[in-house]
């Protein structure tokens, strides 16, 4: 009976599960924004305070539930060293969170660069892709009419997946609900070609 | 260098956590343990056979022993294993022949299913050794990227000179804190 029931009360209360995973350069401000729709969409989560929040040296991960289905996140080091552990999860992804920092204009190609190297990856092949122009609270940054046609350049790379660019402020939190909303209609849509994450 | 009381302190008088500090023999485990200055190491030497060095401060419980090897004892290291809120793992990262064992022994560990929720730090520790490994090589030799449901984070640390601890703990303890 209670085999019954509790399997009844899972089917009720599970819900599909999608993996996003968060890359970008060191310092893109990645763990900031997970923090930020960890925030967003859990209630009462307090969130760690964005000054403490330090270089990242292995993985955060971060639940949320949006419009009827769970989103797991990782979030992964960005750092030279650590980019060759990205490939590692982009076979479970069902979406992807490409953070770029609009103040470094120095490291905008470098960006672009790995950026690149991990859309051409045949395992995100056809999978969404949100790129943020983040820390859009400072002043003189670029914006994303700036940032758009540097990573257009690769839009064969990119090809007929859906994509959005858009500024966010992972510190004050302007723009991240509107990303993650979209970002879960478009891994709900890619959903017949990559079906959510089996549960056991 | 802190001590447990600069490290901690946003975690005081919440509910009772415990801490497990683990990696093989020889990773320098106890030294880590006393530098957090917590005080007096009390060392049981159980009849089951396996030492755990335990210090407790206030409602912060931390508790060391040594994998690797003996078998037969292994069942027992679960009656530690309840409420844990957070593992401390320590590697030896100029041992490159044992790495490997380290690999097994954590994801061994890590497939308990009361360890689910506990957050991982690991310490590369002995960085001040020549030829060590770096915080790259650890993360692939101890195979992390197959850890896709826990939060971890490597820190590179000399525990003998008090290198990296600071960082380690400050994080653990905000990491903590954000989750209590």
């Amino acid at each position: 009976m209670y085999t019954l029931l509790h399997g009844f009360y899972k089917y009720l209360t599970q819900k599909e599960e999608y993996c996003v995973v968060i890359l970008g350069l060191d310092n893109a401000g990645k763990t900031t924004y997970l923090e930020a729709a960890k925030t967003k969409f859990t209630k009462n989560y307090k969130g760690m305070n964005p000054a403490k929040i330090t270089t990242t040296v292995g993985l955060n991960i971060g639940t949320i539930d949006v419009s009827g289905v769970r989103l797991n996140f990782w979030d992964l080091g960005g750092q030279q060293e650590l980019q060759s552990l990205w490939d590692k999860y982009y076979q479970e992804s069902h979406g992807v969170i490409y953070v770029i920092d609009s103040n470094d204009r120095e490291r905008m190609d470098e960006s672009k660069e790995i950026f690149d190297k991990m859309i051409k990856n045949e395992l995100l092949s056809g999978v969404p892709l949100l790129i943020l122009a983040n820390k859009q609270d400072l002043p003189d940054v670029m914006g994303v009419r700036d940032i758009k046609p540097v990573f257009q350049q690769s839009g064969a790379l990119i090809g007929r997946r859906d994509c959005l660019t858009m500024p966010v402020s992972a510190l004050t939190g302007e723009g991240v609900n509107e990303g993650i909303i979209w970002l879960v209609e478009a891994i709900k849509r890619h959903s017949i070609v990559r079906p959510p994450r089996e549960n056991d | 260098m802190g001590g447990v009381l600069s490290y901690f302190r946003g975690l005081l008088g919440s509910r009772e956590m415990r801490i497990l500090i683990l990696g093989l023999d020889g990773a320098g485990k106890t030294t880590i343990l006393y530098r957090l200055q917590v005080g007096e190491v009390v060392t049981t030497i159980p009849t089951i056979g396996f030492n755990v060095e335990q210090v407790t401060y206030k409602n912060l419980k931390f508790q060391v022993w040594d994998l690797g090897g003996q078998t037969s004892i292994r069942p027992y290291w679960r009656c530690y294993y309840s409420n844990t809120d957070a593992i401390i793992y320590v590697v030896d990262s100029a041992d490159r022949d044992r790495i490997g064992i380290s690999k097994d022994e954590l994801l061994y560990m890590l497939r308990e299913e009361e360890l689910a929720g506990a957050i991982l730090v690991v310490l590369a520790n002995k960085q001040d050794m020549e030829g060590c490994m770096t915080v790259a090589e650890v993360h692939h030799a101890l195979g992390l990227e197959n850890l896709k449901n826990r939060t971890f984070q490597i820190f590179k640390t000399s525990a003998t000179k008090g290198e990296g601890l600071d960082q380690a703990m400050d994080w653990l303890s905000n990491t903590l804190q954000s989750r209590k």
